[in-house]
């Protein structure tokens, strides 16, 4: 029986040359074990290979434009970031120079300044 | 991330040297927090620009991304950022408010834009294929970030009004940073 291909996670291929024949291989996981599950022989090995290859390639590639979005999106926020650090220096120090200090998480005027 | 995003590298001593102090002083040390006075009179007022200038940056770059280079867009964007500034600096703010408002600003356009993207991202790709759960959960966290801090950014900046409004030394002292 074939293994599930519309699985998430594509498995490793092989073709095998055996008496002038082709035989198509593709190693499944199950568990612990890795299994060697024969898909075809001839033209359909073939075919079952570069199909395989073509989604690998395809999956590969949509994992490649997930983390550039990714990557787009934190450099977008980076800036932001860093001026709201900078803006919570500053406030605390400016508050703290004005006589205010941090009380569970509230500024409180401290009366002795 | 460009360097023109990015606080200088004595922007950043300063800062360190802010925060420090700050710590010291409140925890009650008497010779830090002149140390901190004098810093904040002669340091702060160079950062305070520093980092209202990378809050402009900050926008210029949002308004790119969100407008993509339409012409109409972009003039519509920053008349809606101008009035914004307006709207929240009011008049006369000292140079901790216009900072404070560049972030609340900065903070507003930055959760308009990662909004429009995520949610563009899944428009286009819906029939296309199925976005992985790990991604949509990278997406979140980043989208939520942005919104707590620009939610912060808001308390913030009413939290200095507040107590400015109830103390004539700390307006002083920012009308000092003003002149």
């Amino acid at each position: 029986m074939l293994p599930d291909f519309a699985t998430s996670k594509p498995p490793s291929v092989a073709i095998e040359r055996r008496d002038g024949n082709l035989y198509y291989y593709r190693s499944v996981r199950d568990g612990e074990k890795v299994r060697k599950v024969y898909v075809g022989a001839g033209e359909f090995a073939r075919i079952f290979a570069e199909g395989d290859i073509l989604r690998r390639t395809g999956r590969k590639a949509q994992r490649e434009r997930e983390k550039a979005e990714l990557e787009r999106l934190e450099a977008l926020a980076a800036p932001v970031e860093e001026l709201s650090e900078a803006a919570e220096v500053l406030v605390r120090a400016h508050l703290v120079d004005a006589g205010y200090h941090r009380r569970k998480g509230e500024y409180r005027r401290v009366r002795s300044a | 991330m460009s360097g023109v995003l990015e606080l200088s590298e004595e922007a950043r001593e300063r800062m360190a040297e802010l925060r420090g102090l700050s710590e010291k002083a409140e925890a009650g040390d008497r010779n830090a927090r002149k140390r901190l006075r004098r810093l904040v009179r002669s340091s702060s007022p160079e950062v305070i620009a520093e980092a209202s200038d990378i809050a402009r940056r900050a926008e210029w770059m949002l308004v790119k991304t969100i407008s993509a280079r339409e012409p109409l867009m972009e003039e519509a964007l920053q008349e809606r950022m101008h009035q914004m500034r307006a709207e929240i600096a009011g008049e006369n703010p000292t140079p901790l408010e216009v900072l404070l408002t560049e972030r609340v600003v900065a903070g507003w356009l930055l959760v308009e834009v990662l909004e429009g993207l995520v949610s563009a991202q899944y428009q286009r790709d819906v029939k296309a294929h199925r976005v992985p759960p790990g991604h949509v959960m990278q997406q979140s966290r980043i989208l939520e970030s942005a919104t707590r801090r620009y939610l912060a950014a808001i308390r913030e900046l009413a939290r200095v009004r507040k107590l400015q409004a109830g103390m004539p030394v700390r307006v002083n002292t920012l009308n000092v940073l003003a002149g």
